[in-house]
């Protein structure tokens, strides 16, 4: 079970993901005059903008209207265009100076505005980078951009963009445009900053069985601390197997579960889980009725069985990530 | 095991008994079960009342395992003199899992009301019966009388260490399960780690030991009952004492201080006599305390609860970074850990040691009578009759004669008293399992020490931190309290809390038993000093007045070349 959960996500996170479907949006010109936009916020209506956030961004901010995301924004691609001939982009070591100083102002003025959704002086973010153009030729970028984790503090999270931009800039990156054919020169990158959920337990959903194909179950993966352990395939996670008719929990494996993924300073790190917690089981039945009734409602929302990802804490439910699922088997 | 060959038709590994400690098995189970010597609270030989007393404390064992639905029995035996145990499950195989599933269900629900639990059921309870005792007149009882009280002693003792078992399980259980979490986390932050984490809070061993340095104290402040100290023999400073007024006056300080805290002998047993009886132990540590400049016990007490909060907010700074039900379990557990600490050493202030002399005293009585009627020649042989030949000579009066008797016992027990029971027999059915109850047992009993490299380096079990170098001073009993002086290595087979005023004094602890729970680790922590513990063989390898070097983190004693 766990090797098919991994090798969905060869490239991490967000690897298999390839945006909303293509010819919905104008990817190049932003509507409403919002040319002017550095900073835009999930769930408003700027982070509807494609050109301005990137579809990832897109994606999230609409679910965040609906549906328990994590608080986030986004630093647009006009924010990348103020940074854009800046030293760092010549080869400089890309830091919080990369940024210009009204640009390194906003950002930090809404990363506190963040902490104060959240309820904290200085959130743990995830700091991830939101291509463009990243379904404009089929390609998934696999593997080309940065995902920092539990960034704390303006300067780190400054940093952290500065990051994102550079290795969308790298020889690498590059070299993975040029032999897809996209464009060398407008190519532009949006960063998303969004509240890192420390999870009790994470977990991966799938709105239909992923190995059989089975349209009328949710298959529930679940284990301890971020979710970087179960996508990485370290370590073997509960399951929940929910048919939806009745939603009856039909089958539940517990287990042992040895490797947990937690927040460090200024990122994560694998550990042991305590022995005292190994077999105890992730989730409470009510946990997986509400887990399963989300990925149900999440596939109504896409019109499309889903690959979700999401996190227990302090016993609230965090949506984290949702796709179409597109390697399901045909089944039926 | 050495001396050991495989036994037939099971995993089991019999092992060999030494020619000079025959042993015998009355069921064939017995046999396959590992009887463990224990050492730690029954060094010595026993005598038969005092088998009797074991066993109905074990029975109260088995009646507090029952409580909390735990699957184990203890089976006791006196083998050649000698107390041993044997644990045994009461659960199939296949009903285990969920017995376990039920046993720690029922063990997290004393662990989270254990203060609650002592201060509004248990304690006052032990108080109810400590007082039943105390208010019945021996001396005037009718024989009727006195047996009736017996028997009512036996079943109020069985209830008070049926209680006394339901307090130090969940309480050891809560430590030794505070220590794996803290391991599981924080793998490599030394030994004492999660001990750090309970240490600095009062109880009654060094609420005790206390009284009797402030009672020192006092000693100096008068020249003429310094001198008594100073210049008389522990057995000659009452009378000398009652010479003077301020003598006087500080006799019945003494009095009063051992009417409240001299309800203890040295060891555990009803053998030996309570300070009450004879303050000989109380007034050497006193002659040892008045040699020593001034220590603030109440300042070292504040100086490690610094410690301790200071640690504890370090690891919830740590613990940030967990899952919410990490988090939850160490509060949980430190929490428990925290109140459990206190109830390790306060229930045998009580149980122990209060009850025990009730019972010592009601034994004595049938002792005393029977001495009159010329049944045995001392008060104190009536510890080497059996219950039954209690019961049975008291109520004839004139019509036995036991003397030959006790004569027989006291030879068998001072022949096997020269020889070193082996620590298990039976079977050796492996190291005790890795999971949270066969950990509390190995930190609390210690397990069988490990082999050394070489002969001048003696492993045990880290006990207590620091490292010290000192001559050391094997203390066989608190008879040779005297000779330990400040700067000495304590050496001895085991401390039972009376020892503990000793500690002021040692600079280190080295004994043959226990593990990190044990009592004497345990207050060694709150004294600041090393100790090592469970050594198997200092009091038989180090040689009194040999300079030693004690290693308490690393669990080593190296004896320095003279």
């Amino acid at each position: 079970m766990t090797v098919a959960v991994a090798s969905m996500h060869p490239g991490g996170a967000y690897s298999e993901w390839k945006g909303p479907a293509a010819g919905t949006l104008d990817r190049t010109v932003p509507r409403f005059g919002t040319r002017g936009h550095s900073i835009a916020w999930l769930g408003d209506r700027v982070c509807d903008e494609v050109a301005l956030v990137g579809g990832k961004a897109v994606n999230l901010s609409r679910l965040a209207a609906k549906f328990p995301v994590p608080p986030g924004f986004c630093l647009t691609s006009v924010a990348f265009d103020r940074a854009v001939g800046r030293a760092f982009l010549g080869g400089e070591e890309p830091s919080a100076a990369s940024l210009p100083p009204g640009l390194y102002g906003e950002l930090a003025h809404a990363y506190r505005t963040l902490g104060e959704r959240c309820g904290v002086d200085a959130p743990g973010v995830a700091v991830r980078s939101s291509a463009l153009d990243e379904d404009g030729a089929g390609a998934s970028f696999a593997g080309q951009h940065e995902t920092y984790l539990n960034v704390v503090g303006a300067a780190a999270v400054a940093e952290a963009v500065a990051h994102c931009w550079a290795s969308a800039h790298s020889s690498r990156a590059l070299q993975y445009r040029r032999q897809h054919g996209l464009a060398l020169d407008r190519f532009r990158i949006a960063v998303l900053i969004q509240q890192l959920v420390q999870a009790d337990v994470s977990s991966v959903m799938f709105s239909a069985h992923p190995v059989t194909g089975n349209r009328d179950e949710v298959m529930i993966n679940a284990s301890w601390g971020l979710g970087e352990s179960i996508v990485g395939g370290t370590v073997t996670p509960d399951t929940y197997l929910v048919r939806k008719a009745d939603m009856a929990t039909i089958s539940r494996h517990i287990a042992e579960k040895r490797r947990m993924t937690v927040t460090a300073s200024q990122g994560t790190r694998e550990v042991e889980v305590p022995r005292f917690l190994r077999a105890q089981p992730t989730l409470t039945e009510d946990q997986v009725m509400e887990m399963a009734r989300l990925g149900m409602a999440l596939e109504r929302s896409m019109g499309h069985p889903v690959d979700v990802e999401c996190a227990y804490r302090a016993r609230k439910l965090y949506l984290l990530q949702c796709r179409p699922i597109t390697t399901l088997a045909v089944s039926r | 095991m050495s001396n050991a060959t495989v036994a037939q038709d099971t995993h089991a590994v019999r092992i060999i008994a030494p020619p000079q400690f025959p042993v015998t098995w009355e069921h064939a189970d017995d046999e396959q079960l590992t009887w463990l010597h224990d050492r730690m609270h029954n060094p010595d030989p026993v005598l038969p009342l005092e088998n009797a007393f074991w066993g109905r404390v074990y029975e109260a064992f088995n009646r507090a395992t029952e409580a909390y639905d735990m699957p184990v029995r203890l089976k006791t035996r006196c083998i050649n003199t000698y107390f041993y145990m044997a644990a045994k499950t009461v659960v199939a195989p296949e009903e285990m899992e969920a017995q376990r599933a039920r046993a720690d269900e029922r063990m997290d629900a004393a662990m989270a009301r254990l203060h609650s639990l002592w201060t509004e059921e248990w304690f006052p309870e032990i108080r109810s019966h400590l007082a039943w005792w105390d208010t019945f007149d021996l001396s005037r009882a009718t024989v009727p009388e006195l047996l009736g009280h017996l028997e009512e002693t036996l079943s109020r003792l069985l209830r008070l260490w049926e209680i006394h078992f339901r307090v130090v399980l969940p309480s050891y259980i809560a430590m030794s399960q505070l220590d794996d979490l803290y391991r599981d986390l924080f793998d490599g932050d030394g030994a004492f780690g999660s001990y750090r984490l309970l240490q600095g809070f009062d109880n009654k061993t060094l609420e005790a030991d206390r009284a009797l340095w402030e009672l020192s104290r006092r000693a100096l402040a008068s020249d003429e009952v310094r001198r008594v100290l100073e210049a008389y023999p522990a057995p000659e400073v009452v009378a000398e004492m009652g010479k003077t007024p301020a003598g006087g006056a500080f006799r019945d300080e003494l009095d009063a201080y051992l009417r409240e805290y001299g309800l203890r002998g040295e060891k555990w047993g009803l053998r030996y006599p309570c300070w009450i009886e004879d303050p000989s132990a109380a007034i050497k540590n006193l002659k040892n305390y008045i040699m020593q400049c001034d220590l603030n016990p109440t300042r070292e007490r504040a100086k490690l609860a610094a410690e301790r909060d200071a640690a504890v907010a370090a690891v919830r700074g740590r613990l940030q970074d967990y899952p919410g039900p990490v988090v939850e379990r160490f509060e949980f557990l430190l929490k428990a850990a925290q109140e459990g600490v206190v109830l390790s050493e306060d229930h045998g202030f009580w149980i122990d040691f209060g009850a025990t002399y009730r019972l010592r005293r009601v034994l004595l009585e049938f002792g005393r009578r029977l001495c009159e009627a010329g049944t045995i020649d001392k008060t104190s042989d009536v510890f080497y009759l059996t219950v039954d030949e209690v019961r049975a000579s008291v109520a004839v009066p004139h019509c036995g004669d036991h003397r030959s008797l006790v004569e027989l016992r006291r030879r068998d027990v001072e022949h096997f008293r020269a020889i070193t029971p082996p620590p298990a027999l039976g079977a050796d059915n492996g190291p005790p399992p890795d999971d949270p109850m066969g950990r509390f047992f190995g930190k609390f009993f210690g397990g069988p020490p490990p082999a050394a490299e070489s002969p001048d380096v003696l492993k045990g079990n880290a006990g207590s931190p620091g490292r010290v170098r000192g001559p050391a001073k094997v203390i066989r009993s608190l008879a040779d309290a005297e000779k330990l002086r400040a700067g000495d290595v304590l050496v001895a087979e085991t401390t039972a809390p009376p020892w503990t005023p000793l500690f002021a004094t040692a600079a280190a602890i080295v004994t043959d038993s226990g593990g990190v729970l044990s009592h004497c680790a345990v207050v060694a922590r709150e004294y600041r000093i090393p100790a090592v513990v469970g050594t198997g063989r200092a009091t038989t390898t180090i040689r009194d007045g040999e300079m030693v070097e004690v290693d308490g983190d690393a669990g080593l004693v190296r004896i320095c070349p003279a």
